[in-house]
């Protein structure tokens, strides 16, 4: 029999694609199911945020940051707040940076839900996401009762949060906190000795640790890789010190470490939310330079110097001294960044948005090269990859 | 910490004196200001030397200071996990010098500089593939430049007679609105408003303290 020369071709994975996690249009040049080339298209879905920035006052640009990654929408603020806060030289009451590292661990645990069930429903498990979202509306309830917005909170603010948590919410989730552990123990059953799952992930897409730090890969992704690096731990922000928990380390770097690392990050998150349930200090929520944070709406009503701080934040709102600063934190998907120059009015100079996603996505051709389709859905989904950031 | 980046900036300005032009240490950040023409130099030695070990490049970005002669300035921002120490280098360039990439460097340069030409025009010299990412295929400008209107320049809508999506020059419905409530009240000022025209009354003395 003669033997038949395989063609290369190009596949158009395009941008509207059940498993593409949101619009990415990846042209692939394959030899028969083999993948030779990868060539990720983004901005699909690219919305001109940081220009936006330019031209809104501090706390109107701190929406355009939840709508980043929406998966976790608080922990992008969180940068911004930070940023912010460096480079004015403000204070925030203890109170304040504990509600922040509540929220921002609850933020956690819904971005690593939607990524494990996600990531599960394209390898073709279809129950952890049924029963992951159950628990999602859960976290979700509780940003609501916060704020009073599900999904983006526009809750961080440059001096602390914008409201108080009352008491029974906080008792809410603590007693949340063993329910959601049973359900990671029922999605670990589903998933991690599964042997149709393993045959999927184990040593796929594997990248190492020198290949990671080449292509700025950061978060779950290096952790998987074996380097112990989580900002949390190395450049703790908000208190992050005072509380105690581990950060998981895989072994191979495929997606099968990747998903175990996201699992157990998920325990240790519950941990860090009891902690700072448990030790919630008094206080303000927020700072109380009301030249920074504006007054509450009782004082607004009844004095003048708040009615007066009021007015002057909310239209001209404040000015942050002339500098710039590069601010990252411990977002689930890795390291989220904020470069923010100030050149001294109300208004950001320039506010680059450092995402995790455009690194990671960046290293789809060096995970995806000699694999076979199937493998690129795969390497797509546990990488954790959200357009929204990518994009901007 | 301070103290340790400074120490870090001063060895690397040394060793490093013909490429690096400033040093700057602000609010626990340390930032070096390079000449465009040795940034793979600094890049390499910041890699490779055993004390620096800056082997993450975090985010390559531009800036558009629109009134200065080299209107662009290129920011290099890296991490060096085993140390637990950041870093940031500028350099400045103008529409038409290109910069030499970092891509035979750092791997992650790739798309932050493809971003860089998108968004402000910075070319890269020697980058294996620099064409557009975030705009659109056709897209005309660069967005991020400050001369780049906010609106834009085109809109797209959908065509029913040509059966497909055209690009039209944008009009706006409702007329752009800046809304720009900066108070030309500073607060207390160390120079209050009139002072200027101290010494000028200490000359035509008689006339004013007459009154």
């Amino acid at each position: 029999m003669a033997e038949s020369e395989i063609k290369s071709y190009n596949i158009n994975f395009g941008p509207q694609h059940p498993a593409a996690h949101g619009v990415l249009r990846l042209v692939l040049e394959m030899s028969g199911e083999v993948v030779d080339r990868a060539d990720p298209h983004i901005g699909l879905l690219h919305r001109g945020t940081e220009k936006l920035i330019e031209n809104k006052t501090y706390v109107q640009a701190i929406g355009y940051f939840d709508r980043l990654d929406y998966s976790s929408p608080q922990n992008q603020e969180h940068a911004f707040a930070l940023g912010i806060e460096k480079l004015m030289g403000l204070e925030v009451p203890v109170r304040g940076q504990a509600i922040r590292v509540l929220y921002a661990e609850i933020g956690r645990l819904l971005n690593h839900l939607m990524n494990i069930c996600a990531f599960a429903l394209d390898v073709g498990a279809m129950t952890p996401m049924l029963w992951s979202f159950e628990h999602r509306e859960k976290l979700m309830e509780f940003c609501e009762r916060a704020c009073g917005a599900r999904m983006h909170m526009h809750y961080f603010r440059p001096g602390g949060v914008a409201f108080d948590v009352p008491q029974d919410l906080l008792d809410d989730i603590y007693t949340w906190c063993p329910d959601f552990l049973t359900i990671l123990d029922d999605v670990e059953t589903l998933l991690t000795e599964n042997r149709i799952f393993k045959q999927r992930t184990v040593d796929i897409g594997i990248i190492s640790a020198e290949q990671c730090q080449d292509w700025g890969i950061t978060g779950a992704n290096i952790r998987a890789s074996g380097v112990a690096w989580d900002l949390r731990k190395s450049q703790p922000y908000d208190g992050y010190e005072k509380y105690d928990f581990q950060i998981p380390v895989g072994k191979n770097g495929d997606c099968y470490d990747r998903y175990i690392v996201r699992m157990l990050e998920m325990r240790e998150s519950v941990k860090i939310i009891q902690q700072a349930i448990e030790n919630m200090p008094g206080g303000p929520a927020k700072s109380i330079d009301h030249k920074v944070t504006p007054p509450t709406r009782g004082q607004m009503k009844h004095s003048m110097e708040a009615l007066i701080h009021h007015f002057k934040l909310y239209t001209e709102g404040f000015k942050v001294p002339a500098g710039e600063t590069y601010t990252a934190v411990e977002a689930p998907k890795g390291e989220f960044a904020v470069y923010l120059i100030s050149d001294g009015t109300n208004k950001p100079y320039r506010c680059k948005i450092r995402a995790p996603g455009f690194a990671s996505l960046q290293a789809t051709e060096l995970l995806s090269k000699g694999h076979m389709l199937a493998d690129v859905v795969a390497n797509i989904g546990s990488v954790d990859i959200v357009f929204g950031e990518i994009d901007r | 910490m301070d103290q340790a980046l400074t120490e870090l900036g001063d060895y690397i300005s040394d060793t490093l004196g013909d490429v690096v032009i400033a040093q700057d240490c602000r609010l626990g950040e340390l930032c070096l200001t390079v000449k465009r023409e040795g940034i793979l130099k600094i890049l390499k030695f910041l890699r490779d030397d055993a004390n620096c070990q800056f082997t993450t490049l975090l985010d390559i970005c531009g800036v558009d200071f629109p009134e200065e002669d080299e209107r662009f300035e290129v920011v290099y921002n890296l991490l060096s996990m085993t140390h637990n120490q950041r870093i940031r280098l500028k350099l400045r360039t103008d529409e038409d010098t290109p910069v030499a990439s970092a891509t035979s460097l750092f791997n992650a340069a790739n798309w932050w500089e493809r971003e860089a030409w998108d968004m402000f025009g910075i070319a890269f010299d020697d980058h294996p593939d620099l064409r557009r990412i975030l705009t659109d295929y056709g897209f005309e400008g660069h967005p991020l430049r400050k001369d780049f209107p906010l609106t834009g320049y085109v809109e797209l809508r959908y065509d029913d007679e040509q059966k497909r999506v055209v690009y039209e020059p944008v009009k706006l419905t409702q007329e752009f609105r800046s809304f720009d409530f900066l108070s030309p009240w500073e607060g207390v000022q160390r120079m209050l408003p009139g002072d200027e025209k101290a010494e000028d009354t200490d000359e035509d003395a008689p006339e004013k303290e007459a009154s």
